[in-house]
């Protein structure tokens, strides 16, 4: 023991041990970033499975069907006249066509404000009472009038309509079920879960004159492909990267694809060949999703309220037709309808790799946590470096002689705290500066407000340094440029390690852009200093936020700026508070 | 020859009973009141009742009067028993007004209220256990699990319905199990109490697939003392058995329940649509149709029950008068003079069939004309949960007076759990549209608290809600966390909290019988904080454990200073005794 003890200590002293962080840093960065490429071989993803005995998917007949399928075309033509037409108007017409099915409609209004434009809508819903049930559970089936994409949803709505009038028929539920027609795919869902739970504002959402018991499940239809469909599109992220019990996923995929013969694609996988790359690629996409923790359909809503929840969507030219997804729906409503308990075998935090691989958190955790431990240990690295005296002043016999005597010159330095700490948490709260002005701005001022942000947020830091350098009373030290570093690394790393147990992608991804603020250091020559900064530059939100939008495409930076600023208005999202955190890191170096 | 022995002595028996006791009532009554309601639903109630006077049955002599449950009531000093099993829940904003003003239902799972004759609260709390005990094992209920943390004494909700002489020391005691599932095993020791055992008459309608597919049912035992103003008292028992059952759902034929879709061409469509064709057609649904007997329950009255009094008619149907009803021969039918209902006498030996056929107008889908109208309830009331999450929750009742002058004054009495600890000061009262809290409506409060693991909490709150407007009682509770073992075994289901029981006091007068209408919420399902005994957690436990420790000996080696035991100042008490003699002398040479 002695030995060792002594060893340490001679470890300890040497010099050379503040050299190795860097390089463990560096480890902890390509192991993380290796594990998860690994994750999508067979030896590190699972095969899915049920875990809920009582679910039973697949072991039921369905029969939904025959001349439901008259019912159909003609809820299909009632539903073909209301395009076009508001809101009230179709809720007023769908109305009476629900009443008549026996069921307890009623209406809910909602507005909310977000980048300059008011949501506002009112969801039409109906409760189909369960015959012998005593309406403390439910069961919810989500059809809006028109997907994320602005499409109408042409087949869903008839398609849910005929269902319910079906699903009257039989006397086996043992939960309620709630068939909820919103406007839209985002704000309607969630103005209704949210006056369901009584999470509600009062004054921008009303509240629900009719209910029934806990939500159980809900299955969202998104139906707008005319003609027959091929395969099914499961949608299952929620709102901040939140995602369904990984059981209702398995039952839909083993209903539709074991009992159907449907075959099912997620994450926008149209084609998927079971492959390496494939499964990389869908695993990949899931934890872009999930990192962005947007609402991708009308199911996200209720993942928050412990509600597991999924959105099919129909895609592909093929042969089956709308009858074949009501039996989708049908078998997996006999699914939940068997539950005795809420879903909570299965997996909570889990990445599909296909639709029948998955990896569960004890395996990819520890990508991200290796991510996250690099700048912890860099920050302990560089507090015990800012405990020393500077590089070349001291030698191990002055280290000595410093702990020995209590009374001798102290070669070490003293560590200056206020003016690190000050400047950590200065900026730190700097942060709320953009997160409350794009969420607050009119959506026309969202550009030029990026604009002038993307400028700050380039100029800020080196502006910062100077002010830093320069200052008239103490210039800073490179002891406190450390102890700055220090502090920053080590809140990411706390912040990270937090987050990875919570959205493992946002953090992996955060972890990974943040990355460099790790390796770099007060550079001497002018170049090494011109490429530091253009790489953290280049890594900086802004810049990443550009880059997406370029390399997508799909929207304009407006676009995805007014996204952020409805997600967090509407849905609570809570992703752009970490995109902003990220910015702070920047200005330390 | 036994047999016919012993039929012999009872022919004979009832020849010396009935002549004697012809004063007393006539002994048994039974009657089943059939009433079609919107939507294609029909409510049938049957109602059984026999009477044994009380010296009668002190001395052991039941008569109708089931001996099994007699002998119970007799151990256990029962003087007033009620239970109730049912399922699925009155809707009444279809349906209207409760049968039998809510006096014969109760809430979902089953109810048991019974007045013991005990001297002391702990001698009614022992009695009450034999009872629950005993109950338990003749209805095949989990009767026995009413225990004391089920176990409340209602205050100002239940009246007694019989006669009881004012000295008695009486105790009500109220137990209510909600998440028992009432089903066959409960209907066969219910009909065994009958004299005619579901053998004969209304009583063979009652099969257990029917019963228990119908949309709501309740099951009801009542047992009461009632003292003529002149004569003898009599114990009463009343069984009564309330169904709305589905017309379509129970047309279709036992052997093929599944209800697959019509055939195109037999699916009613609405021909007006400009679309309609062959291969599309918008339905048109709950049409009134025709239906018979035998169609609705699977089989005929099989004749009359011989002990039943004749003079009542064994069968009732509530149709206005205008509408035709073909009966089987041997039928008389009785119209009464209300214009909604008809009465049918069997003689003993027929089977009665009866077919209700479709309203002539049959294209006009509900007209009033079809149905007896449904009568107005006084009250509408709907229990929810508010909340989300594990630590706290509320509940909110929505009440709603539908009558457009009258004030309604009840009582809303909640019997909850221990789990569910309720906080008084936030229950509130508002009306509809107003933004404040209206305090003036609740008018007095009775509140026992829950002891933990001991009892649960007694709410009673005697209110008032104003005509033709909408009242919101609110209150909040906190969950309290079980211990390890109390969860049962589907701990994520949740735990059921029983219906709320709404006492509406002084009722306008009807001809009915009843003192008070009484209607009840649905029951609710609390999610209480689950232990989660799955693995992620356990893998996220343990991994951070293991990094903590890693980090803690990994942070201890970096920043601790080692030196060698030569080299470090020497501690312990000698080198303080060491300094502050040195001090000393410092001082006193200074």
């Amino acid at each position: 023991m002695p030995r060792l003890l002594a060893s340490a200590l001679r470890l300890r002293r040497d010099p050379r041990i503040l050299k190795f962080p860097p390089y463990l840093s560096l480890l902890c960065i390509l192991v993380g970033v290796a594990w998860l490429f690994l994750l999508p071989l067979d030896r590190y993803s699972r095969k899915t499975y049920i875990s809920e005995n009582a679910l039973l998917p697949g072991q039921v007949h369905t029969y939904f069907g025959g001349s439901d399928q008259n019912v159909f075309r003609a809820y299909k033509h009632e539903v073909n006249e209301l395009v076009g037409k508001s809101n009230t108007e179709i809720n007023d017409k769908l109305e009476p066509i629900v009443k008549g099915l026996g069921l307890k409609t009623a209406r809910q209004n909602f507005t909310y404000h977000a980048a300059g434009h008011d949501f506002s809508g009112e969801n039409l819903y109906a409760i189909l009472q369960a015959p012998r049930g005593d309406a403390t559970e439910a069961i919810v089936l989500v059809a809006a009038w028109e997907n994320v994409k602005h499409e109408i949803n042409r087949n869903g709505i008839p398609l849910a309509l005929t269902l319910l009038r079906y699903f009257k028929r039989w006397s086996l539920w043992s939960k309620d079920i709630i068939l909820v027609l919103t406007p839209d795919s985002i704000a309607g869902p969630q103005a209704w879960v949210d006056a369901y739970h009584d999470a509600h504002d009062p004054s921008h959402v009303s509240s629900l004159p009719l209910k029934s018991g806990l939500l159980q499940g809900a299955i969202a239809l998104d139906y707008a492909q005319e003609g027959r469909f091929e395969r099914v599109h499961v949608v299952y992220d929620g709102v901040n990267g939140q995602l369904p019990n990984l059981d209702l996923i398995n039952s839909i995929v083993n209903i539709a694809g074991g009992q159907m013969g449907i075959n099912i694609a997620l994450q926008e996988m149209w084609r998927h060949d079971s492959g390496y790359p494939d499964r990389l690629r869908t695993m990949l996409r899931g934890m872009l999703k999930q990192g962005l923790g947007l609402a991708s359909g009308a199911h996200s809503s209720f993942i928050p309220y412990h509600v597991d929840a999924v959105t099919l969507q129909p895609f592909g030219q093929g042969w089956q037709d709308e009858m074949a997804m009501g039996r989708v729906v049908e078998g997996s409503f006999r699914s939940l309808n068997n539950l005795l308990e809420h879903l909570h075998q299965s997996f909570f935090f889990y990445l599909l790799m296909q639709t029948d691989r998955f990896v569960s958190i004890g395996t990819y955790l520890p990508s991200a946590m290796l991510v996250a431990a690099n700048f912890t240990i860099m920050a302990i690295a560089l507090w015990v470096k800012s405990g020393q005296p500077a590089a070349g002043a001291t030698s191990p016999s002055s280290d000595k002689t410093k702990k020995l005597g209590t009374t001798t010159s102290p070669a070490a330095a003293e560590r200056d705290l206020f003016l690190p700490l000050g400047v950590v948490a200065l900026l730190q709260s700097l942060s709320i500066v953009p997160l409350y002005l794009f969420n607050h701005a009119p959506e026309s001022a969202l550009t030029p407000l990026f604009a002038t942000f993307a400028l700050l947020n380039t100029l800020l830091p080196p502006a910062l340094s100077h002010l830093l350098t320069t200052l008239p009373t103490t210039p800073t030290t490179p002891h406190q440029y450390n102890l700055i570093k220090s502090f920053s690394l080590l809140l990411l790393g706390m912040f990270l390690s937090t987050l990875a147990t919570l959205n493992f992608s946002l953090a992996m991804i955060t972890g990974l852009l943040a990355a460099p603020l790790s390796f770099v250091q007060p550079y001497r020559s002018p170049a090494a200093k011109t490429a530091a900064t253009v790489l953290l530059n280049a890594l900086s939100p802004t810049a990443v936020l550009l880059a997406g939008v370029l390399y997508w495409g799909t929207t304009d930076v407006t676009g995805v700026l007014r996204e952020a600023a409805v997600a967090w208005h509407v849905c609570g999202t809570y992703s752009p508070v970490v995109w902003g955190e990220e910015a702070v890191k920047e200005k330390t170096t | 020859m036994r047999q016919f022995l012993s039929f012999i002595w009872l022919s004979l028996l009832s020849f010396l009973v009935i002549p004697s006791s012809a004063s007393s009532a006539v002994d048994y009554h039974e009657q089943l009141n059939l009433r079609p309601l919107p939507l294609s639903a029909l409510l049938a109630s049957f109602n059984f009742r026999s009477n044994t006077t009380l010296s009668e049955f002190e001395k052991g002599n039941f008569r109708f009067f089931p001996r099994s449950l007699g002998q119970i009531l007799q151990h256990a000093g029962t003087r007033e028993l009620h239970l109730r099993f049912s399922l699925g829940r009155w809707d009444s904003e279809t349906w209207g007004a409760r049968p039998w003003d809510g006096a014969r239902e109760g809430g979902t799972g089953v109810e048991l209220w019974a007045w013991l004759e005990t001297e002391t609260d702990e001698e009614a709390d022992r009695k009450w256990l034999t009872l629950t005990n005993a109950l338990s094992g003749l209805f095949c209920a989990s009767l026995n699990f009413i225990d004391g943390t089920r176990t409340t004494r209602p205050v100002m909700s239940f009246q007694p319905e019989g006669d009881h002489s004012t000295d008695n020391n009486m105790h009500l005691l109220y137990g209510v199990l909600p998440h028992e599932v009432v089903c066959t095993e409960n209907l066969t020791p219910f009909l065994k109490l009958l004299p005619c055992k579901g053998k004969a008459g209304i009583a063979t309608l009652l099969d257990g697939h029917k019963l228990f597919d119908a949309s709501w049912q309740s099951m009801a035992i009542d047992i009461r003392p009632i003292c003529p103003e002149s004569g003898e008292c009599v114990l009463q028992i009343e069984q009564t058995i309330d169904m709305v059952l589905d017309i379509d759902r129970s047309k279709r034929p036992r052997g093929n329940p599944i209800p697959r879709s019509p055939p195109g061409d037999q699916l009613p469509c609405d021909t007006s649509k400009p679309y309609n064709s062959h291969d599309t057609c918008f339905p048109v649904d709950h049409t009134p149709q025709e239906w018979t007997l035998s169609q609705i329950f699977g089989k005929t009255v099989k004749g009359t029950c011989p002990l039943a009094d004749p003079a009542i008619p064994p069968v009732c149907l509530q149709v206005p008068h205008s509408r035709s009803v073909y009966v089987s021969k041997d039928v008389y039918e009785k119209k009464n003079s209300d214009d909604a209902s008809r009465c049918f006498h069997i003689s003993p030996d027929t089977e009665l069939e009866m077919m209700l056929p479709r309203p002539d107008d049959g294209a006009s889908s509900t007209t009033t004309t079809d149905l007896a109208t449904p009568e107005t309830p006084l009250l509408y009331a709907e229990r929810s949960f508010t909340g989300h999450g594990q630590e706290r929750g509320g509940v909110q009742t929505i009440l709603r007076n539908p009558s457009p002058d009258t004030e309604v004054e009840f009582i809303y009495m909640e019997s909850l759990p221990w789990f569910m600890r309720i906080f008084l000061h936030t229950m509130e009262t508002r009306i509809a549209g107003q933004p404040h809290a209206n305090k003036s409506l609740v008018q007095q409060v009775y509140y026992r608290p829950a002891l933990d693991r001991a009892r649960g909490t007694q709410l009673e709150v005697r209110m008032r809600v104003p005509p033709a407007s909408t009242v919101f009682l609110t209150y909040d509770f906190e969950k309290s966390i079980l211990r390890y073992t109390e969860y049962p075994p589907d701990a994520n289901r949740g735990f059921d909290v029983a219906a709320a029981v709404i006492t509406i006091l002084d009722p306008p007068p009807k001809d009915g019988r009843f003192a008070a209408y009484t209607l009840r919420t649905t029951s609710l399902l609390c999610s209480l904080p689950t232990p989660d005994f799955s693995m992620p957690y356990n893998v996220i436990i343990f991994t951070s454990t293991a990094i903590a420790l890693a980090f803690g000996g990994l942070f201890n080696i970096v920043v601790r200073r080692f030196v060698a035991a030569d080299e470090a100042q020497a501690t312990g008490l000698g080198v303080v005794l060491a300094r502050l003699k040195s001090r000393l002398v410092s001082a006193v040479k200074g």
